[in-house]
């Protein structure tokens, strides 16, 4: 049985689509689907939820590495096995979720996640929850930076802030390798993100075969790709394209169509920093990452200057902000100006916004603080 | 209004005389005589037949003739 | 025993936070390919760049998305990762698993595929990371005839849906957000599987305005639960918070020395519509001005809850910023319900007016939010027949140049030159 190569049609199985998710519930969450009351954070990482059946289901939260291993998914399993009738869940920010009915269940569960030694627990309430990310160096063809590595890096630094609900209100940090924004941290209290700064290289030698030429003028957004004749390395005139480099704001577009223009660059991509996200709509509507460190520079294996610089925004934000405000609603409370002074982060021409809609941005108004900026 | 067999003939047609040798829906749609979502089914439907091919970045699928895709890997095929 | 150095990764090997390279590398003795994914990633490390080139054409038959293609640029040297395809399995709504089919599915890839993978991808699809092409199809077999499971979307397709938690263990969706993704997921399985778009299409089901799954921002077409009546209040309960005896905010903030609760300044005083009071020790909301920002539930999950005439506001067109800048979703339809027993009919309604249109006008690699912005908000209304009201907008526009059209303007637009220049002589 099994595939047959020779004869691929047969008994092909398409479109079962996933499996129903109902059976995958655990038995309290069976019973109590839709009648749950109200919910309380019993200790950081441990959520405990009770029904207007009186049931309690009780949630032990882990950080993964988003990474893993089957390996590890092996070990989750037989912890759910031991302690939770075989279920698991995992959220949308690559924690692991292990769920028990009753409050005497709930140390023994903490302690075989702690006594894993890859399974922390915590990532509730007002802290710094597992950060959502991409690929980069270990499967992404288009990244400026690396993902998993920076993201150790940053939650190793950050870990009590993990396990412990001290901040103002709950911090989203999200990483995305590339302006593409896989991971979507356009909406996160801290962004961290891959840029390119170099324009694309033309490879002659291949372009001609590998890439439709017209896609790729027409990739570009800023219209900086312009059909041309080029030279390739046998001295031969081929049909090729040029790219005026004033023109490149770095998006790396025309490399997702076309293959001869790679724009990654050792000393050219680094990450730039984004604050004051939200996706929630509590109090103020959801808002996008500003901003305000356009340049940090790749340093493997440990990124120092990217952990130094999420670190001192947080702890500023942690010192600053009153209960419940998020990260952005404290920037726009105190001002920008106030935000960049408090933090001690040097303003530039680079996050004033000069693409698309920029005058959104640009303060019409007498209404400023004097900040140091003024001079 | 064409019917899916012929809707399918103008396809093939397009495929094998279009200067590009993959083509999206978008493509198909400006030459084939057909509503968006027929063509969409008639050209899903060839690759079913096994007389035409995906061609995927990844962020974006296009449709070629197995013989005039430019990649050795083929879907299928 | 390693099978490349990798002094630099090891350094990722120490610090409180879950070792991504530890796991490698004690997956390197199940599976070899794993030595050659830190080999190749400790020279990433050095050069500072990726050492992956672009996918090609990688998939499974008849299907058009699913599989995300990758090739090594040193396969010689890192032959155990000279491809490393993806494969996206569609994930069961709000990822609960139970260890049986988790375990079916990690058998698979251990023989079949690196033993690494993503719980889960950005989209919220199980991701098993890195393969070879000739193993896809047996993949893809082994998936649907031994486990039951599909894969899920890439390309120009509809990208696997997915939602929040939902009811399943939430007090506040307002809808069942798991049984809707589950059945607009395989009403769709075409869509899903095969390209019907100009460009990729995202559809995400969050349970109430808090939105979990970052619908607004992450999705096309986003379903945020909300509800049209009054807030529940259970003035015990307020009572109870204003006392001290339940901590606020779910106790999300038992870490933080901030004092003892003081309801008029963490929930009166923060509601954004000034639409609460107290009178005497009972709390009063003038449900009528209420934006169901969630604030005050959030902070006294005991005492509030949504009202009961629930459903879920559409909002369309939310994107990352390739190319124009990022865009949030646009509200377009303030409420439907989104009930199980009609199957979703109105959501499906909505979905597929909006599909038409955009297959047909849409551009290539074109988001819908795209080609909103390109053809203007009130054209986009007119498109989905729906009557445009200030909710769709934050602010009436600030610019004169309305684009009137002929028949709105009395005696349309044809003149007499020789009328006009009868009176006014040039």
């Amino acid at each position: 049985m099994g595939f047959d190569p020779a004869n691929p049609m047969k008994d092909r199985i398409t479109d079962i689509g996933p499996p129903h998710y109902a059976q995958y519930y655990p038995q309290v969450i069976k019973e109590n689907k839709g009648k749950w009351l109200y919910h309380e954070i019993t200790q950081p990482g441990v959520l405990k939820h009770v029904s207007e059946s009186g049931a309690e289901c009780y949630t032990v939260r882990c950080a993964s590495a988003r990474l893993i291993s089957t390996s590890l998914i092996y070990d989750m399993c037989d912890i759910a096995d031991e302690h939770c009738d075989g279920i698991l869940r995992f959220t949308t920010r690559n924690n692991v979720e292990f769920m028990v009915d009753s409050a005497d269940k709930v140390q023994p569960l903490v302690d075989a996640c702690n006594a894993h030694g890859m399974l922390p627990v915590g990532g509730t309430g007002a802290g710094v929850t597992n950060i959502v990310h991409t690929q980069g160096w270990v499967h992404c063809h288009t990244p400026a930076t690396d993902a998993s590595g920076p993201v150790k890096a940053v939650m190793d630094e950050l870990f009590d802030y993990f396990t412990s609900m001290t901040l103002p209100a709950q911090v989203r940090i999200a990483l995305a390798c590339c302006l593409n924004m896989c991971g979507a941290v356009h909406c996160s209290d801290i962004a961290i993100l891959g840029v390119h700064r170099k324009p694309p290289l033309i490879d002659h030698d291949t372009i001609t075969s590998v890439c439709e030429l017209p896609l790729a003028i027409a990739s570009c957004p800023l219209g900086a790709i312009k059909p041309a004749k080029g030279t390739n390395s046998a001295g031969e005139e081929v049909k090729s394209v040029t790219v005026n480099n004033d023109r490149c704001m770095f998006c790396g577009n025309c490399y997702t169509m076309c293959p001869s223009m790679p724009l990654a660059d050792p000393e050219g991509d680094g990450i730039a920093i984004l604050v004051g996200g939200k996706i929630s709509n509590a109090r103020s509507m959801p808002k996008f990452s500003k901003m305000v460190i356009p340049f940090l520079p790749n340093t493997p294996p440990r990124w120092p200057e990217t952990v130094a610089a999420v670190k001192n925004i947080l702890e500023v934000y942690a010192k600053d902000a009153k209960k419940y405000e998020r990260v952005g609603e404290w920037a726009e409370r105190i001002g920008w100006e106030k935000f960049f002074e408090k933090c001690n982060i040097p303003f530039t021409d680079k996050s004033v916004d000069d693409y698309r809609l920029a005058y959104d941005t640009w303060r019409t108004s007498t209404q400023f603080k004097f900040t140091s900026h003024i001079k | 209004m064409a019917d899916r067999e012929e809707v399918k003939a103008q396809i093939l047609e397009l495929l094998t005389k279009s200067k590009k040798p993959a083509l999206y829906l978008k493509d198909m749609q400006k030459k084939v005589d057909a509503k968006p979502r027929e063509i969409k089914n008639a050209a899903n439907e060839l690759v079913r037949d096994q007389k035409v091919m995906f061609w995927s970045s990844g962020s974006s699928t296009m449709y070629a003739l197995p013989e005039r895709a430019k990649d050795e890997d083929k879907i299928g095929v | 025993m390693p099978k490349h150095d990798t002094p630099l990764l090891d350094q990722l090997e120490s610090g409180p936070w879950p070792s991504f390279v530890k796991d490698l590398k004690r997956q390197a003795e199940k599976n070899p390919a794993c030595w050659d994914i830190l080999g190749q990633m400790e020279v990433s490390y050095e050069d500072k760049i990726t050492h992956w080139k672009h996918g090609g054409i990688v998939g499974v038959f008849g299907y058009g998305g699913g599989i995300v293609g990758r090739y090594s640029d040193m396969p010689k040297r890192f032959p155990g990762v000279a491809h490393f395809h993806t494969v996206r399995v569609n994930q069961p709504s709000s990822k609960f698993y139970n260890t049986k089919v988790l375990r079916q599915i990690m058998d698979i890839w251990e023989r079949r595929g690196s033993g690494m993978t993503n719980m889960h991808g950005s989209t919220g699809d199980l991701v098993l990371l890195g393969t070879f092409t000739e193993e896809l199809e047996e993949i893809f077999y082994e998936l649907t005839h031994d486990v039951g499971v599909d894969l899920g979307g890439s390309g120009g397709n509809l990208r696997t849906p997915s939602c929040c938690l939902g009811q399943a263990r939430c007090e506040w969706s307002c809808y069942d957000t798991a049984e809707a993704c589950h059945n607009i997921t395989m009403t769709y399985q075409d869509e899903l599987h095969r390209p019907a778009f100009p460009y990729k299409f995202k559809t995400k089901f969050s349970g109430c305005p808090n939105d979990c799954v970052a619908a607004i921002a992450r999705s096309d077409f986003s379903v945020i639960g909300t509800w049209r009546d009054d807030i529940r209040i259970d003035q015990a309960a307020v009572k109870g918070y204003v006392n001290g005896e339940f901590p606020a905010n779910g106790g999300a903030h038992a870490g933080g020395d901030w004092g003892p609760f003081n309801i008029k300044k963490e929930v009166i005083d923060l509601c954004p519509t000034n639409c609460m009071w107290m009178e005497g020790d009972e709390l009063k909301i003038d449900n009528a001005e209420c934006t169901r920002c969630m604030h005050c539930l959030n902070v006294m999950p005991r005492a509030l809850r949504p009202g009961l005439d629930q459903g879920a506001s559409i909002l369309i067109g939310a994107k990352a910023p390739i190319l124009d800048g990022a865009q949030l979703s646009t509200l377009i339809v303030p409420f439907i319900k989104m009930d199980a027993e009609n199957e979703f009919e109105e959501y499906k309604e909505i979905i597929e007016k909006c599909w038409d249109w955009w297959m047909e006008e849409g551009k290539n690699r074109e988001r819908i939010g795209e080609s909103m912005q390109r053809i203007g908000l009130p054209t986009f209304l007119k498109i989905m027949e729906i009557d445009p009201i200030p909710q769709h907008v934050k602010e009436p526009r600030s610019n004169p140049y309305v684009f009137w059209k002929e028949e709105e303007v009395e005696g349309g637009f044809e003149r007499d030159l020789a009328e006009f220049r009868k009176r006014h002589p040039m």
